[in-house]
């Protein structure tokens, strides 16, 4: 990934546009720009960097199938893909089949990500806000999103109650918000 | 969010798929269906999930793993084109046989395209049908609540008669006070001014008249009401009507034009 590489709307439709039309040449662009966003998820999550490319080959080869899966008129390529990575690496770790179809939600942050630096920028925002979060609250954030348990699981593995937890992961999110507001 | 806080906490964990009660999950997706304000909080909150991701970027995959996807792609088919629909009768020859594998591996790419176009179009649709399933059921709802009410004969009714003369205006109300539903039906009641509207009083058995919805004739000066009292419980001692302006008023402004008749 460049750190010179900057992608504006208007950069991203080219580039779909180009995948769309079957150039070979724009999946090596587009890896080149977002691999980076889509391994450091997956490798997060699953701890493992043989299973981290896994994933990395089945977000990007679904993306070439199925390039029409991203409006560029909803979000931007950057969550979107590591929202997409996130899912499937939750899907490998816990033995559930991956998702063939890679249709999701378009995913709008206001938040500019728009190269490597920016990225940089909000990745580290990011873990200094969780940082600062008690960490019961950082705790059942990161057990639901990086580990994919379900809130049950987390109040069975924590011993809190259930509206504990869910208070917790929803009161971390919003501080996250505010961070970014 | 103000009126939907009861969803706040549920649709966080919704947001990275990790509420499974099934019941509240239930309860959130078909509210999620009829309320804008909540679909709206969604996408904000998978937006703040989406960040929670960045903050994990920053290692490189192995150079390997650029060169193994561009051999992928590389391998994948790519661009078909539909040919055209056409059914040929007749014996084979050999040489289209050998391109038989071809051909049936072209018509499965055809059938998958379409069939992923058709979930995509079914899952619109499914979204749609269930705002209106929610939408029905709201209806259903209240329609059987207000059979409920016609069909009990212990709920106390009341029918109110014009003071004055005929033909006789008529309001009949029946009134469930344990959930503090008023349901009125009413015919001949004379047309009002564009800025008037008839109004129902609930008289308790202590204290001044509170308000019980607003409402006003058709063209034939016949109307149904179905009001929710703002507090439960109330015990009524009768029921009034009085003309009010529109939008309604806390306490009557004129004179009572119908009450119980004796």
């Amino acid at each position: 990934m460049s750190g010179t590489q900057v992608s504006t709307p208007k950069e991203e439709a080219a580039l779909i546009a180009r995948i769309r039309s079957g150039d070979e040449s724009a999946m090596g662009d587009l890896y080149d720009r977002y691999s980076g966003v889509v391994y450091g998820v997956a490798l997060r999550v699953l701890g493992n960097t043989t299973s981290a490319e896994d994933v990395v080959q089945e977000v990007f080869l679904q993306l070439w199938r199925n390039p029409q899966a991203f409006d560029v008129d909803r979000g931007r390529m950057a969550p979107w893909l590591a929202v997409i990575a996130r899912n499937r690496s939750i899907d490998l770790l816990r033995k559930r089949p991956m998702e063939e179809d890679i249709d999701e939600l378009p995913i709008s942050t206001g938040v500019n990500l728009e190269d490597e630096a920016a990225q940089k920028i909000a990745a580290d925002k990011v873990r200094a806000v969780m940082g600062q979060l008690p960490a019961e609250q950082r705790k059942a954030l990161e057990m639901a999103y990086f580990e994919g348990l379900t809130h049950t699981e987390i109040a069975g593995r924590t011993g809190e109650p259930l509206g504990t937890v869910k208070t917790r992961i929803r009161s971390a999110l919003m501080a996250l918000r505010k961070a970014f507001a | 969010m103000n009126q939907h806080t009861q969803y706040a906490d549920a649709l966080a964990l919704y947001a990275m798929d990790a509420l499974d009660d099934p019941r509240e999950l239930r309860e959130l997706q078909e509210h999620l269906g009829t309320c804008g304000e909540c679909r709206r909080e969604l996408e904000s909150l998978r937006a703040d999930t989406a960040l929670l991701a960045f903050s994990a970027t920053g290692p490189k995959p192995p150079q390997r793993s650029r060169q193994r996807l561009m051999e992928a792609i590389a391998a994948e088919p790519r661009h078909v084109v539909k040919p055209k629909s056409r059914f040929v009768l007749g014996r084979l020859q050999s040489r289209w046989l050998a391109l038989a594998p071809i051909a049936v591996s072209v018509i499965l790419a055809i059938i998958s395209i379409g069939l992923m176009q058709e979930s995509l179009r079914l899952r619109n649709k499914n979204e749609k049908l269930t705002a209106e399933l929610v939408d029905m059921r709201s209806k259903s709802q209240l329609a059987r609540e207000v059979m409920d009410m016609i069909n009990d004969p212990s709920l106390p009714r009341m029918t109110l008669v014009g003071v004055k003369t005929p033909p006789q205006p008529q309001v009949r109300t029946i009134y469930k006070p344990e959930k503090g539903h008023v349901l009125l039906l009413a015919n001949n009641l004379a047309q009002l001014p564009d800025d008037k509207v008839y109004e129902l009083w609930l008289i308790p058995q202590q204290g001044a008249p509170m308000p019980a919805g607003t409402f006003t004739p058709d063209s034939k000066g016949g109307t149904m009401m179905m009001h929710a009292m703002e507090t439960e419980g109330i015990q009524a001692k009768a029921f009034a009507v009085t003309v009010e302006p529109r939008g309604g008023s806390r306490e009557p402004t004129s004179e009572i034009m119908m009450e119980p008749a004796s």
